[in-house]
């Protein structure tokens, strides 16, 4: 019984894993306009102009993000992340509630933002 | 079972998977994301549980019920955690699902680069490897150890995965209560600190390829009766070398000096080897274990014994002749497998409310219809069976067939794998 439930639950993940990895393969969402976008160097100056709720971009590790799109679905309340629109963050992405880092999973979803490099201190 | 005795090992088990998932519980996460953390936390409490339920000690064992209970509980919960495991994963895919099919494969993908994500890979295929591996009947019981304790490793790996991804707090005492539980284990069960230092004084061949063996305690005996059984391990003596393993054996009997005895059956390598065991070898014995004869309640008895199954019931025979109407049966394949047969018929014949019955099966199964007393003359009866699993299957079913309830039917497996 306990030997079947192992065998038929084990086939059953390898295919789900085996069909995601494969969905992932076949999917090719990445527009051209981001990719582009990727190679932008983009200075603290122009950040700052980016710091409103509706129009929020933020540089984390080196990179820019435009986050206007994802801020209202952020777990947080507003009052913890809007401030650091317009603004390197990257502290406070890294030490978040209990001081912890965010997930690879949050890592993952904040790669679809990234809309260049931030420009390195004159 | 006492009431509490009975509801130690849930409270346990509510306590592990409990505090955990209390401690972690996602507050306004998307729903898969706070699943999958859930399933994370919950399979980890239930590892932690089952690493604890790997502990033999005597008055641990009898506190949750018995060890037969906790091996029982061992497998179920370690299935369950198996399971849990394997969703975690999956459900914080499904939370990826939601933003792009892409999202939700880069999430969980051993090739993102993300150590985190390949620890939490590692652990769970050192669990899916060390799972498989205890499926395998066929392996000899050395080599089964050996790769079930990669399920050891796999719930260390998991736990550092818990560290990488930044849960210090969790990770840390997850991984500390684990690695406190397993060395535990090691040095009190599988290195013998536990156990006491015994000698063999005699065997005696009491049918095909089963012995029995007589054992006088070093220093301290352990404080067992006769049915419950010990886990012993025999290795050198003049020309013997044993296999240095603990195997579960039951005490057929206890002598005047503490000395015990055990019937040993060839059942695998370790136990062929020791039919050719000698006086002067040394043992270690840990124990007791075992509630299967222990306080019988003071109504008529069904005992039913197959083969070397045999054993608690002559211990408990040689102890004291039966006070309540007893009717034992006795089923052997041949004459050459009977082991005790006449010491059986000895004892009977000075125990008048001992009812003995023995029969050679062959190599089928024991017809039950004739052999068991019919529904009426087992009103208000307590049965016990004690053999392989199939005869304990056949025979219970039976007993139920014919009005015994469940909690009146008790038997032994000795199946620690």
């Amino acid at each position: 019984m306990t030997r079947t439930l192992y065998m038929v639950s084990t086939t059953l993940f390898w295919l789900v894993v085996f069909g995601l990895g494969m969905t992932a393969v076949l999917w090719s969402p990445v527009e051209q306009g981001d990719a582009q976008a990727q190679g932008k160097t983009i200075t603290l100056v122009e950040l700052a102009k980016h710091a409103a709720p509706g129009n929020c971009w933020m540089a984390i590790r080196g990179s820019v993000y435009d986050l206007s799109g994802y801020l209202p679905g952020h777990p947080s309340p507003p009052d913890i992340v809007l401030p650091w629109c317009g603004k390197e963050a990257t502290e406070a992405y890294d030490t978040k509630t209990k001081g912890r880092p965010h997930s690879p999973y949050a890592d993952e979803l904040l790669a679809k933002y990234r809309i260049g490099t931030l420009a390195k201190a004159p | 079972m006492s009431r509490l005795r009975t509801l130690s090992l849930p409270t346990l088990l509510l306590l592990f998977v409990g505090v955990p998932v209390f401690w972690a519980f996602p507050d306004a996460l998307p729903f898969w994301r706070a699943v999958g953390i859930i399933l994370g936390w919950a399979g980890a409490g239930l590892l932690l549980f089952n690493l604890l339920l790997m502990v033999r000690e005597v008055r641990l064992a009898s506190s949750l019920g018995g060890l037969e209970r906790i091996t029982a509980w061992h497998h179920q919960t370690g299935m369950a955690a198996y399971l849990l495991l394997l969703l975690h994963p999956l459900a914080l895919a499904a939370a990826g699902w939601a933003e792009s099919p892409e999202l939700a494969w880069e999430v969980i993908s051993p090739l993102s680069g993300n150590l985190a994500v390949w620890l939490g890979w590692g652990g769970l295929i050192f669990l899916m490897l060390g799972l498989a591996a205890t499926f395998m009947s066929r392996l000899t019981y050395g080599v089964w150890r050996w790769l079930h304790s990669l399920l050891g490793g796999g719930v260390l790996i998991g736990f550092v995965h818990v560290l990488q991804l930044g849960i210090s707090a969790g990770g840390l005492l997850a991984l500390a209560t684990a690695v406190l539980i397993l060395l535990w284990r090691l040095l009190r069960v599988d290195l013998g600190t536990a156990a006491k230092p015994y000698i063999v004084t005699s065997v005696r061949s009491v049918a095909q390829s089963m012995v029995e063996i007589s054992l006088k305690p070093l220093a301290m005996p352990v404080d067992a009766v006769p049915g419950q059984f010990v886990l012993t391990a025999f290795f050198r003596g003049p020309s013997y070398r044993g296999c240095g393993e603990f195997h579960p054996f039951t005490i057929s009997g206890i002598g005047l000096e503490h000395e015990l005895r055990i019937g040993v059956k060839a059942l695998g390598d370790c136990t062929r080897r020791m039919q050719s065991l000698e006086p002067g070898v040394s043992a270690r014995v840990h124990g007791p274990f075992g509630e299967f004869l222990k306080d019988l309640p003071s109504r008529p008895l069904l005992w039913v014994a197959g083969g070397i199954g045999i054993t608690p019931f002559i211990g408990c025979l040689r102890q004291q002749s039966v006070a309540t109407p007893t009717t034992l049966i006795y089923l052997y394949r041949g004459e050459q497998d009977a082991a005790y047969l006449d010491e059986l018929a000895a004892l009977s014949k000075h125990s008048p409310k001992l009812a003995l019955q023995t029969e050679a099966t062959g190599t089928g199964p024991p017809n039950l219809s004739r052999l068991l007393p019919d529904a009426g003359a087992l009103a208000n009866h307590e049965c016990y069976v004690c053999g392989p699993p199939g005869l304990i299957k056949l025979v219970s079913r039976a007993l139920i067939d014919r009005g015994v309830s469940i909690e009146r039917i008790h038997f032994e497996h000795f199946d620690f794998r």
